[in-house]
């Protein structure tokens, strides 16, 4: 009854702090393009989010809206990289790129009394950049030497296999960021096309920093090349068909196996879902006390880490867990997880762990309006899946409502034991051990770079 | 409504136009109340009402360098162990009434310290010290659980170092360039004493550190100075120091941490990376010292950004000879290190790329030290002050590292100072005094015997 009478307070206190969070944001419009501000005094620092509607998806083949942002500092009619970089170095202003399928984000951050020359200089990197020759060679170079070397990191040798076989056959398969292959391809001219098509793109800016930080408008008006817009059209993705193999890459010298389990889920697997489905990931591997962690970390002592996720976009989601083991407990590692797995969706759901889960996920959720630019970053994510923003401050009550039988339900949907792709990264002796679970198909790590 | 924050960070004089004047007359002034018990425990607290949450961070002045040869790794198993339960909560709870809450908690542990961290709603305060008073005082180190998280500590030890290349090239360095000392030792551990460590063996090491007289609490967020000095009196108070923690600490002598390498010594170790990875070191001064400043403005200018001499040198050039490099400064608190690195591409001869890069660092002590790049230098260490206090753990982890390294919190100061302060004749002077001293090319590649 104290429990019940706790998270009432919590949540009625929760909910109205997030209502007056999202209060605090105002929507604007400049000339066409849609303005997000949270005006934010803490420091004399500005960040600004341009969200770009147009991913890798539109690329003509891997790799080019990827280096068409990496190489925007290359080089202009007048100014080398080197004095470009050494401008936005100078002023110790940060600019990145982030590069999806369905969308890319250009985040700019400066104090914000710089604010007029490092935004004038974004606009005009996106109006003059030229790409030179030189440039892109040596980032072509570059970028295929590093990805040679992907064989040293088999977490992420494991990410990137996973997502091509777990996505094989849909517009996402092939890695945002370029192949072996694609890097040859990439030229002056396509990106100079590609940032093109980009500026004609639908976007939103997103902005959080003292008042001062508005006057970028007259800047991007007048001095950004965004005037027409073209929006993304949506994409139909078959159902995952039923998955019959673990997928086994063998890599040298490998003490250890990273394991990967999980689907792509179509968009009308998670309409109306994206709650339910992050209360689930969270169940199952967000934080030491979720189920996986404890399984297989704290009872077992099997691995260091254990972690669940779900990434839902506008036209397709993906859900899964990522471990390591040492290759002797890897099968063992995979056949607690399917148990796992069945458990719940079998309705073996503790009461007590299943409280714990809500407790950490509405306390938790006022962690998200700390950093303006994450609370930003949510606004936009929820913009891009098309969600109403008052699902954000409902998350708690939403979260509350759930029930061990909804946990069940979702589970059973989301993580259909045949339905899940399982690629192993480790020893090749491991064919053995993980055959006995499924047939293993052995692949190749070269031909997924 | 206004995202106007209750500020615990007040700043004010950024209204120069004038860059250079930024760093100490940013006036960062930050409202820290101190807490001093008579068992020799330091508690810090700020304020900051923005959101019903708070961070506590926990400092232990233990680290690798306490280690002797046998019980490697004890700091870092003993980390582990602190999840594990105490005497009043019980067995593995603490992550439970953490994440239950809606908190979040981890640890770390250097050569110097070990730091235990928890984001935490604010309601939780008394419970959360409590807890920490609690496995302070009591830690229970039952043997099941010990002999279970060897294995995890084992686990991680493969994927931080015997499974990542970067991590086997961090570690040989550590060990070649302080061949002898404490901070040659692992600080995960070796393996035959994380295999034989014994239970009695950490008991012993956890009487000795974890006092509160070897301790510093940071509280920030949402947190009233008077309820915080009540409840620490309270849960802390009573907690006996320890009697032989502050002689361990007089025993370790600055002169036992030196490096004692002589010349230019190159090494070559066999690691699965196809690409060869490396650092050059050179020994510099400890934590504080004041020509470490110097190092870390020269370590920027030409290790840091786009602009880096560095990358300009080797990476961004028609045919790149590496894919990345970098140089830092490494204050530790009993000695330092300046150290260059990167991954370089196939084919490139290492020990004419070390002559190499002897030779071009020589070049740079004349030509990339000057007023604008050092300018270019300070106007970063703002904007990233700025970044780095944005969370209540931000702040709380940069008030705890000075704490503990220099006794005093408000040591930033002084800091902010040093760096204004340094000039074109100090960094060209760090820069070829640098080059005078012993130095390590240590290299890790899969062609390598």
């Amino acid at each position: 009854m104290k429990i019940i009478f706790s998270l009432s307070i919590l949540l009625i206190s929760i909910q109205l702090r997030a209502n007056s969070f999202l209060d605090s944001v105002k929507r604007e419009n400049w000339n066409g393009m849609e303005v997000v501000w949270l005006e934010d005094n803490k420091f004399p620092t500005f960040t600004a989010m341009f969200y770009f509607e147009d991913g890798a998806i539109n690329d003509p083949f891997p790799g080019v809206m990827q280096a068409t942002l990496d190489q925007l500092t290359s080089g202009t009619q007048k100014e080398s990289q080197k004095e470009i970089a050494d401008f936005f170095d100078f002023y110790g202003a940060k600019i990145r790129s982030s590069v999806t399928h369905e969308y890319n984000v250009f985040t700019v951050g400066a104090l914000t009394k710089d604010l007029s020359p490092v935004m004038g200089k974004v606009c005009e990197l996106f109006k003059e950049a030229q790409y030179p020759d030189k440039e892109m060679k040596s980032y072509v170079s570059r970028s295929k030497s590093q990805l040679k070397n992907l064989v040293t990191s088999h977490a992420s040798l494991a990410d990137r296999v996973f997502r091509k076989v777990s996505l094989e056959n849909t517009p996402f398969e092939s890695p945002a960021e370029g192949n072996l292959k694609s890097f040859d391809k990439l030229t002056s001219t396509l990106l100079k096309e590609r940032l093109g098509q980009l500026n004609q793109s639908k976007k939103r800016l997103y902005i959080t920093g003292p008042s001062d930080a508005l006057k970028m408008k007259n800047i991007i008006l007048k001095q950004c090349p965004w005037i027409s817009e073209r929006g993304h059209s949506s994409l139909e993705i078959k159902k995952p068909s039923s998955q019959s193999a673990i997928y086994l890459v063998p890599v040298p010298g490998a003490n250890q196996a990273q394991i990967r389990i999980g689907r792509y889920m179509t968009k009308s697997e998670t309409k109306d879902k994206n709650d339910q489905l992050a209360f689930m990931s969270g169940y199952l591997g967000g934080g030491f006390t979720s189920k996986l962690v404890q399984e297989l970390r704290v009872k077992r002592g099997l691995t260091y880490s254990a972690g669940a996720y779900v990434s839902i976009q506008k036209d397709y989601g993906r859900t899964g867990l990522m471990t390591f083991s040492k290759n002797e407990t890897a099968a063992e590692v995979i056949s607690l997880i399917r148990d796992i797995f069945q458990d719940i969706a079998n309705g073996k759901i503790s009461e007590k762990e299943f409280k714990h889960q809500q407790g950490h996920q509405i306390g938790g959720f006022a962690f998200g309006f700390e950093e303006g630019q994450a609370f930003l970053t949510q606004l936009m994510v929820y913009d891009h899946q098309g969600r109403k923003l008052q699902e954000l401050v409902e998350f708690p009550k939403t979260i509350s409502q759930l029930t061990p039988q909804s946990l069940s339900q979702i589970s059973l949907e989301a993580l259909s034991w045949d339905k899940l792709t399982i690629v192993v990264v480790g020893d090749k002796s491991l064919e053995k051990s993980l055959s006995r679970i499924r047939p293993v198909r052995v692949l190749n790590f070269e031909d997924f770079l | 409504m206004k995202f106007w924050f209750m500020l615990f960070v007040i700043f004010s004089g950024c209204s120069s136009k004038d860059p250079a004047k930024n760093l100490s007359s940013s006036h960062l002034k930050l409202n820290v109340s101190e807490i001093k018990l008579d068992n020799g425990l330091t508690a810090l607290v700020v304020p900051n009402s923005k959101l019903p949450i708070f961070s506590i961070q926990i400092f232990y002045k233990v680290g690798g360098k306490n280690e002797v040869p046998g019980i490697t790794g004890a700091s870092h198993f003993l980390e582990h162990m602190m999840f594990k339960g105490a005497k009043k909560y019980g067995k593995n709870t603490i992550d439970f009434i953490i994440e239950g809450s809606g908190g979040s908690t981890n640890a770390y542990t250097t050569n110097d310290q070990t730091v235990y961290y928890e984001n935490l709603p604010t309601s939780e305060l008394e419970k959360i010290l409590d807890i920490e008073a609690d496995r302070m005082e009591n830690l229970l180190l039952d043997v099941d659980d010990f002999n279970k998280e060897r294995q995890v500590v084992l686990e991680e030890r493969k994927m931080r170092y015997e499974n990542s290349p970067r991590g086997q090239l961090y570690l040989e360095l550590m060990q070649s360039l302080y061949v002898g000392t404490p901070y040659g030792r692992s600080v995960i551990g070796d393996i035959p004493d994380l295999k034989s460590v014994s239970r009695e063996q950490i008991h012993q090491y956890f009487k000795k550190f974890y006092a509160p007289n070897n301790a510093v609490i940071i509280l920030a967020g949402d947190v009233s100075v008077g309820q915080a000095k009540k409840l620490i009196q309270e849960k802390f108070g009573k907690i006996p120091s320890s009697p032989s923690v502050e002689k361990a600490h007089q025993e370790l002598l600055d002169k036992d941490f030196e490096p004692k390498i002589k010349g230019h010594q190159f090494i070559s170790k066999k690691g699965e990376s196809p690409n060869p990875l490396f650092m050059l070191a050179f020994p510099t001064y400890k934590a504080g010292h004041i020509k470490g400043y110097a190092l870390d403005v020269l370590a920027t200018i030409i290790g840091s950004g786009k602009s880096g001499s560095l990358i300009n040198s080797y990476v961004l050039i028609d045919k790149p000879v590496a894919t990345s490099v970098y140089a830092a400064h490494q204050s530790l608190e009993k000695s330092g290190f300046f150290f260059i690195g990167g991954e370089l591409v196939k084919g490139v001869k290492l020990k004419e790329f070390d002559n190499d890069l002897l030779k071009k660092i020589s070049g740079y002590c004349d030509s990339e030290i000057t007023e604008r790049n050092i300018q270019k230098v300070k106007n970063n260490y703002l904007s990233g002050l700025y970044s780095g206090l944005d969370t209540n753990a931000g702040l709380a982890s940069f008030l705890g590292e000075r704490q503990l390294l220099f006794g005093d919190w408000k040591f930033y100061k002084e800091e902010l100072e040093l760096y204004e302060k340094v000039n074109v004749e100090d960094v060209k002077n760090v820069c070829r005094e640098v080059l005078s001293k012993p130095s390590l090319f240590i290299s890790v590649w899969n062609m390598h015997k």
